[in-house]
C-alpha cells in the first residue's frame, strides 16, 4: 500500500475541519437512523402512516398532528417518517448496487486491457449516450413476465426502481475506476506483485481495489442524491414508489395537484428531498476534499 | 483591492437575494392576484388536459377529438343534455309511429329495421357545397371497408344497406333490432367531394392521407358554427367563425382549445389569464377542483355536472373467497360510500348504488341499497366461515382474507379512494394488497385479459340508456378462446340476467323496458358482480359572466351547443 | 486526428445499432400494443376487428421481422408515421427538436454567463462565507425536485405578473418578443438547475489550475492577483468546461422532459415520453434514436476538442517563458 501512517489521518482531520460536510454528516446520520427506526418511532409518537381519515383532510398543524394532515386526512409527520424508508432506501441502494456493477466493470476493463476493455467501453458509452428518463420510462412499464422475471415487478415497486435505476447510473463509476487500475497497473507494486505470479483476481483484489476505494466512495455519496431525485421525478410520472407506502417523492407528487388548495401540503416533502440531497453533495465534496491526494502534498 | 471589496460585497447581497427568494417560494403563504385578463367576445381561449391524436371522425375514439371537432361538424343524432335522443343534423327522428321506422326481415333472415332519415336542407360543407346523401354513403363505405381501421365498427356491420331516396333522404337497413334505434351518433358525415377522392385512390392508407389530418384548414370538411384555422400539433388548435354556418349564429369570434396536461398547470394559465375556462369532460378531478374553488371560487363560475362516469370495482368472481355472495356483501357494507362521496367530493360525486344513473330515463329508485354498516360485514364474514386471525385479518381454514386491489397508477383521485378503501376494509378484517399500474397496462393486459385475481377499481363511460351487455352478458366474458371479446371482466355469469338483456334488446314497448331495466337494476345489486362506488362529475371553470353552456354528463360534449355560449357584458 | 474521428464516429454508428435494437426489443416488451389499447376503448370491439386492426398495423408478425423491416425503412430515410399525430415522423420531429434546442441553448449561454463569474468567484475566495454561501446556492439548485420548481416558479412569477406566461409557446408568426415572453419561465427553470453543476465545475478547475505548478510559477514570479485569476487559471480552467457543456447537451432530451411537460413547450422531450405512453413505435425510436445521436456525437465533440486544445499546450503558451 503506498498511503504512509499518516495519510489517513490526515484526511480524517481535512474531513473533520469541513463544517460543511461534518453538518451534513449529522444531518444524515440522522436522516438514517429515523429511517432505521421508523416503525418504533411511529410506535412511541403513537402515529400511524396509513390510517385514513375522512373527516380530518387537509388539516393544519396542531397538538394532534404536528405537521397537519394531507389530502386523505393521514399525518404528515407520521408519513415522512415512514417515507425516509422509501426514499433513502432507493438512493442508497441504487447507489451502491451501481457502484458494484460499475466497480467489477471498471476493473475489469482496466486491468485486462484488449478485445474486453474495448467492448466494456463501448457498452458504456452505449449506457451513458442512452436518454436517461425516456429509458427509465420504457423499463418501468415492460412487461417483466415475459422476460421470466415478473418477481421483480412486486410491492411497492421498489425493487424494481432499484434495479432500473441502477442499470443505467454504473457508468460513471466504471469509467472513474477504469482509470484510476489503468495509472495503479503501472506502479510498481503492482508490477512487482504481477512479475512474481499472483494471478489477476488476486492483484485486484488485494492492490488495486483498495486504491481505488476513495473516488468509488465520492462517487456513490454524490450519486444519492441524483437518485433521491430521480425517485422523485418518477413519481411524478406515475412510475415511483407505489402506494400506500410513503416517499417522499410520491408524497410531493400526489400534493401538486392540491398546489392552490392546500400549498403547505407541497412544502413538507419538499424541504426533506431538500434537505437530504443538499446534505449528499455536500458529505460528497467533503470527501472528496479529503481524499484529494494533491492535498497531500502540499 | 476596493473592486474584489466591491465584488464580494455584490456576491453576498446577491447570496441574500436569491435565499429571500427561495424563501419565499417555499413559504407557503399564496401571493397570486385575480385573474389578469378576462375573457371577451373576440376569442374564448378553452383549456384541457389532452390533444386530440387525430382531426378525422372516423379513427381513434378520444373525448379531446369529439370536444373540438364538436364545435366544427356535427353528428346526424345525438343525446342532448336531458339524456333524450336528438337530431342536430337531421329534420326528425325517425319514429314506429309515423313509419319511419319499419320492422322488416333482414337478408339473413333475422329481424331487421329499417330507419330513415332527411338531413337538413340548409346543411351545407364549409366551401358552399350541401350536405348531401352522397356524404352518407361514403361513411358507410369507408366504416364498412375492412382495410381502413374505421371505428363503430358494430355499428356499421349492423347495416345491411343504405337506400337513397334524394340528395337529403336515405333509409338505413339494418340487420338487428334495438329499442334506442334512432341514435345513429357513430356515423360521422364525410364530405364526398374531398375525401372519396382521397379513399379511392388507395383504401389501406386512407387513414394517413385523410385531408382531416393532411390538410385540416380546408373549410370544406367543416360545417359546423366554428372551422378549424390553425393547428398547432400537439399543443393547440385554433378555430374561426364559420361563415357559411347554417344554424344560430356563435357569439365568440373565435375558440383556442390548449392542450395542458398537468392538471396544476392548467389552474395555474387560468389563475395567469392564459386560459378562459377549463373544460370539464378533460379538465380537473372533482376533489381538486373543489380545493381550487374554495380558495378562489369568487374569481370563477364551477359547474359540477354527475354523469355516466360510473366509478366502481370489478370482483373476480372466479377467486373462491370471492364466489361467496356474502364475502361481497360484507366488502360493500364494509365501505363508507356516503362518506368518501360528502368528505371528499362534498356531495358532488354521488353514491352509486347500481350501474344506471339516477338522471337515467329507466332508473329505479327502488333498487336495493347497501349502507355502511361494518357490524353487518363482521357477521357477514364470520357467517361464511372467515373469523378474525392473530393480526385482525380474518382467517379460513388457514387462509387469510387477502385480496389484491387493483387500479390506474396515474389517477391520484382513485388511489386516494382506494387507500380510504384498504383502511375501511381493513376495519372489517379484510386485507387489500394494492398493486396500481400505468392505464396502458392495466387496461390493455389486467382488466381486459381478466389478469387479476382479487378487485379491480375503474370507470365506465356510457351514453345514455345504454344496454350492458357487453359488461354483464354471459357471452361476453373475456377468454383466451374468444380471443379475449368481451368486457364482462367480473366473470358474471347469470342465465336470468343474460334473458333480462337479450330483451331488453327486442321488447321495445316501454311498459316492457321499464320492468327489463328494474329487474337488471335489482339482480345486480342482488348478486354483487360490481361493487358500485360513485358516479363521477366534471367541473367545468367557467369566466363568472359566462352563460349558456350546459354540462350532459354522458359522452357528447356540452361543445356541441357552442352557439349557446354566451358572455353576459 | 483525421482517423480518430472517423474510428469513433464508426464505433458510435455501431452504438446507435444497438441502442435502436434495444429500444425496439422494449418497446415490444412494452404491454398493450396500439389495437390492444384501441380495444380497451370501445365497448362493441370485437375478436374479428382486433385481428384485422392487427394485420393492418401489421402487429401480427414477429417482433424480429418487425425491425428489420422498421431498419430498413429507417436508413432509407422512410420513418413512417405518427399513430399520435397522424403525421409523418420527420414533419413532427423537426419542429420539437428545434423548440429543445432553443430552450437548452438560451439556459446553457444563460448558465454559463452566471457560472463562470460565480466560479471563479468562488474559487478566488476559497472557503470563505461567499464561498460557503456560493455552494449553498448551487446545491440547492441541483437539489430541488424539477418539477417541483417549474411549479413554484409557474405559482409565484407567472400567476401574479400579468405579462409572464404560464406556458405555451408563442403562437406562430409572432414577433421575438412574444417568443421570449413565453421562454422565459422555462429557460428560468433549466437555468437554475444548470447553473449548480457548472459553478461547481468551474470552481473545481478554477482551484486545480491555481494549485499547478506553473502557477505558483507565475506567482512566483510576480504576477498580480488578478492577472493570475484572469491570465491564467481562467483560460485553463475553461477548457475542460467544454466537455461538461458537451455532456449537458447531450442529456438534452431527458433534462428538459418535466420543464417541457408543465410549461407545455412543444419539445422532444415531452414528445418522447408520450410517443412511449402512447405506443406510437415510429415517434418514439426515431426520437429516442435522435437524442442517442446527439449525445454521442456530443461526447466525440469534446473528445477532439479536449485533444486538440491540450491544456499543457495552452499552459506552455500562457507562459511567457523566461
Amino acid at each position: 500500500m503506498t498511503a504512509g501512517v499518516g495519510r489517513g489521518a490526515r484526511i480524517r482531520g481535512r474531513f473533520l475541519a469541513n463544517r460543511m460536510a461534518m453538518a451534513s454528516a449529522a444531518v444524515l446520520s440522522c436522516l438514517v437512523a429515523i429511517a432505521t427506526f421508523a416503525p418504533w418511532i411511529l410506535d412511541l409518537l403513537g402515529l400511524d402512516a396509513q390510517a385514513t381519515n375522512l373527516f380530518a383532510r387537509s388539516q393544519p398543524a396542531g397538538p394532534d398532528h404536528f405537521l397537519g394532515t394531507d389530502e386523505a386526512g393521514r399525518d404528515i409527520l407520521a408519513r415522512l417518517i415512514l417515507g425516509s424508508r422509501a426514499s433513502l432506501a432507493v438512493g442508497l441502494t441504487t447507489a451502491v448496487t451501481a457502484a458494484a456493477i460499475g466497480t467489477v466493470i471498471g476493473l475489469f476493463a482496466g486491468y485486462f486491457g484488449g478485445w474486453l476493455d474495448r467492448v466494456l467501453m463501448r457498452c458504456t458509452d452505449g449506457v451513458i449516450s442512452l436518454p436517461l428518463l425516456p429509458l427509465l420510462i420504457v423499463l418501468s412499464v415492460i412487461d417483466f413476465d415475459k422476460l421470466g422475471i415478473g418477481w421483480i415487478d412486486g410491492g411497492s415497486g421498489l425493487t424494481l426502481i432499484v434495479f432500473i435505476i441502477s442499470l443505467v447510473a454504473w457508468p460513471t463509476v466504471a469509467r472513474l475506476v477504469r482509470a484510476e487500475t489503468l495509472s495503479l497497473k503501472s506502479r510498481e507494486f503492482v508490477t512487482a506483485a504481477r512479475a512474481q505470479g499472483a494471478p489477476p483476481l488476486y492483484v485486484i483484489r488485494r492492490h488495486i481495489l483498495p486504491n481505488c476505494l476513495s473516488p468509488i466512495i465520492v462517487a456513490t455519496t454524490l450519486s444519492v442524491g441524483k437518485i433521491i431525485l430521480l425517485e422523485s421525478v418518477l413519481s411524478y410520472l406515475g412510475l415511483g414508489i407505489q402506494p400506500p407506502t410513503p416517499s417522499w417523492g410520491n408524497m410531493l407528487t400526489n400534493a401538486q395537484d392540491y398546489l392552490f388548495s392546500a400549498p403547505e401540503l407541497a412544502l413538507w416533502p419538499g424541504l426533506a428531498i431538500l434537505t437530504a440531497v443538499v446534505a449528499f453533495n455536500f458529505l460528497g465534496d467533503g470527501l472528496q476534499d479529503a481524499f484529494d491526494p494533491r492535498r497531500d502534498r502540499r | 483591492m476596493a473592486t474584489t471589496h466591491t465584488r464580494v460585497l455584490a456576491a453576498r447581497a446577491i447570496a441574500a437575494a436569491l435565499t429571500i427568494i427561495a424563501a419565499a417560494a417555499i413559504c407557503s403563504i399564496p401571493f397570486w392576484s385575480t385573474p389578469s385578463g378576462a375573457a371577451d367576445k373576440s376569442r374564448l381561449t378553452i383549456g384541457m388536459s389532452q390533444y386530440p391524436a387525430t382531426l378525422s371522425p372516423v379513427f381513434e375514439s378520444m373525448m379531446a377529438k369529439a370536444y373540438v371537432l364538436a364545435m366544427a361538424r356535427r353528428p346526424i343524432t345525438v343525446y342532448d343534455q336531458d339524456w333524450r335522443p336528438t337530431c342536430l343534423v337531421c329534420t326528425k327522428l325517425p319514429s314506429l309511429e309515423d313509419g319511419t321506422a319499419v320492422w322488416e326481415t333482414a337478408e339473413n333472415g333475422d329481424p331487421g329495421i329499417a330507419i330513415s332519415y332527411t338531413l337538413n336542407p340548409a346543411a351545407v360543407w364549409g366551401d358552399g357545397t350541401p350536405v348531401t346523401t352522397d356524404d352518407v354513403l361514403l361513411s358507410v363505405e369507408i366504416g364498412q371497408d375492412p382495410q381502413t381501421g374505421a371505428l363503430n365498427a358494430e355499428l356499421f356491420r349492423r347495416i345491411d344497406k343504405v337506400t337513397v331516396q334524394d340528395d337529403k333522404s336515405f333509409t338505413l337497413h339494418m340487420n338487428k333490432r334495438t329499442c334506442n334505434f334512432e341514435n345513429i351518433a357513430g356515423l360521422a358525415l364525410l364530405p364526398n367531394h374531398i375525401e372519396r377522392p382521397i379513399y379511392e385512390a388507395d383504401p389501406q392508407s386512407y387513414r394517413r392521407r385523410t385531408a382531416y389530418d393532411a390538410d385540416p384548414t380546408n373549410p370544406g370538411l367543416w360545417f359546423g358554427p366554428y372551422r378549424v384555422a390553425r393547428v398547432a400539433v400537439g399543443q393547440s388548435i385554433l378555430l374561426e367563425r364559420n361563415p357559411s354556418w347554417w344554424g344560430p349564429e356563435p357569439y365568440f369570434d373565435e375558440i383556442e382549445v390548449r392542450a395542458i396536461q398537468n392538471t396544476s398547470a392548467l389552474i395555474a394559465n387560468l389563475l395567469a389569464g392564459d386560459i378562459d375556462m377549463i373544460a370539464g369532460e378533460l379538465g380537473l378531478a372533482a376533489d381538486q377542483a373543489l380545493g381550487f374553488e374554495s380558495r378562489s371560487g369568487d374569481d370563477y363560475q364551477f359547474l359540477y355536472k354527475s354523469g355516466l362516469v360510473y366509478e366502481h370495482i370489478d370482483v373476480n368472481l372466479d377467486t373462491p373467497s370471492l364466489t361467496d355472495l356474502r364475502v361481497r356483501q360484507a366488502l360493500i357494507h364494509g365501505i363508507d360510500r356516503q362518506a368518501i362521496s360528502e368528505q371528499l367530493f362534498q356531495g358532488k360525486q354521488p353514491v352509486a348504488h347500481g350501474n344506471v344513473n339516477p338522471l337515467d330515463k329507466w332508473y329505479d329508485p327502488d333498487v336495493p341499497k347497501y349502507d355502511y354498516d361494518p357490524t353487518k360485514s363482521v357477521e357477514l364474514l364470520k357467517d361464511a366461515g372467515w373469523d378474525a386471525g392473530p393480526d385482525g385479518i380474518r382467517v379460513k381454514d388457514g387462509e387469510r382474507l387477502t385480496l389484491t386491489f387493483q387500479t390506474t397508477a396515474e389517477n391520484k383521485t382513485r388511489e386516494l379512494v382506494q387507500q380510504v378503501i384498504q383502511n375501511q376494509w381493513r376495519a372489517i378484517g379484510v386485507e387489500a394488497v394494492l398493486k396500481n399500474e400505468q392505464p396502458r397496462i392495466f387496461f390493455a393486459d389486467t382488466i381486459t385479459k381478466r389478469a387479476f385475481d382479487g378487485v379491480v377499481m375503474y370507470a365506465w363511460l356510457s351514453a345514455p340508456e345504454s344496454i350492458p351487455f357487453s359488461t354483464l352478458h354471459s357471452s361476453q366474458i373475456p377468454t383466451e378462446e374468444n380471443a379475449w371479446q368481451g368486457q364482462n371482466y367480473p366473470g358474471y355469469n347469470s342465465p336470468e340476467m343474460d334473458e333480462t338483456i337479450d330483451r331488453l334488446e327486442t321488447d321495445c314497448a316501454d311498459e316492457d323496458q321499464r320492468v327489463l331495466w328494474s329487474d337488471l337494476q335489482a339482480r345486480y345489486a342482488r348478486d354483487l358482480p360490481v361493487l358500485p362506488l360513485y358516479f363521477r362529475a366534471e367541473p367545468y371553470v367557467l369566466p363568472k359572466n359566462m352563460t349558456g353552456l350546459r354540462p350532459t354528463g354522458h359522452q357528447y360534449p356540452s361543445s356541441l351547443w357552442v352557439e349557446e355560449w354566451r358572455l353576459t357584458e | 486526428m483525421l482517423s480518430y474521428t472517423a474510428r469513433r464516429l464508426a464505433e458510435s454508428l455501431l452504438v446507435l445499432l444497438a441502442v435502436s435494437f434495444a429500444s425496439y426489443i422494449l418497446i415490444g416488451l412494452m404491454p398493450g400494443d396500439p389495437v390492444d389499447l384501441m380495444f380497451a376503448d370501445d365497448p362493441e370491439i370485437t375478436a374479428e376487428d382486433i385481428a384485422r386492426l392487427k394485420a393492418l398495423y401489421g402487429l401480427d408478425r414477429p417482433l424480429l421481422e418487425r425491425y428489420g423491416h422498421w431498419l430498413g425503412n429507417a436508413v432509407s430515410g422512410e420513418f413512417g408515421y405518427s399513430r399520435l399525430y397522424q403525421q409523418p415522423v420527420g414533419d413532427i420531429l423537426m419542429p420539437r427538436l428545434l423548440a429543445s434546442l432553443q430552450l437548452l441553448g438560451t439556459s446553457t449561454v444563460l448558465g454559463l454567463m452566471l457560472a463562470i463569474p460565480l466560479g471563479v468567484l468562488a474559487a478566488a475566495r476559497a472557503n470563505s462565507a461567499t464561498d460557503y454561501g456560493i455552494n449553498l446556492f448551487c446545491f440547492a439548485g441541483i437539489s430541488v425536485p424539477p418539477f417541483w420548481l417549474a411549479l413554484m416558479l409557474i405559482a409565484y412569477i407567472a400567476v401574479p405578473v400579468a405579462w409572464i406566461p404560464a406556458g405555451g409557446s408563442a403562437e406562430p408568426g409572432s414577433g421575438m418578443l412574444e417568443t421570449l415572453r413565453h421562454m422565459l419561465l422555462p429557460v428560468l427553470a433549466l437555468t437554475l438547475a444548470e447553473i449548480g453543476g457548472f459553478t461547481r465545475f468551474m470552481r473545481g478547475a478554477m482551484l486545480q489550475t491555481l494549485g499547478q505548478d506553473y502557477m505558483r510559477t507565475a506567482r512566483a514570479k510576480g504576477a498580480s492577483a488578478r492577472r493570475q485569476l484572469f491570465g491564467h487559471a481562467l483560460r485553463n480552467a475553461l477548457l475542460p468546461l467544454v466537455t461538461v457543456i458537451a455532456l449537458s447537451f447531450g442529456t438534452l432530451f431527458s433534462g428538459t422532459l418535466i420543464t417541457e411537460a408543465i410549461f407545455s413547450w412543444p419539445g422532444m422531450g415531452v414528445m418522447i415520453y408520450e410517443a412511449i405512453m402512447g405506443n406510437d413505435y415510429n415517434l418514439a425510436l426515431i426520437g429516442l434514436m435522435i437524442a442517442t445521436a446527439f449525445t454521442l456525437l456530443a461526447n466525440i465533440a469534446a473528445d477532439i476538442a479536449y485533444a486538440a486544445l491540450d491544456p499543457r499546450i495552452t499552459a506552455r503558451g500562457g507562459d511567457d517563458g523566461p
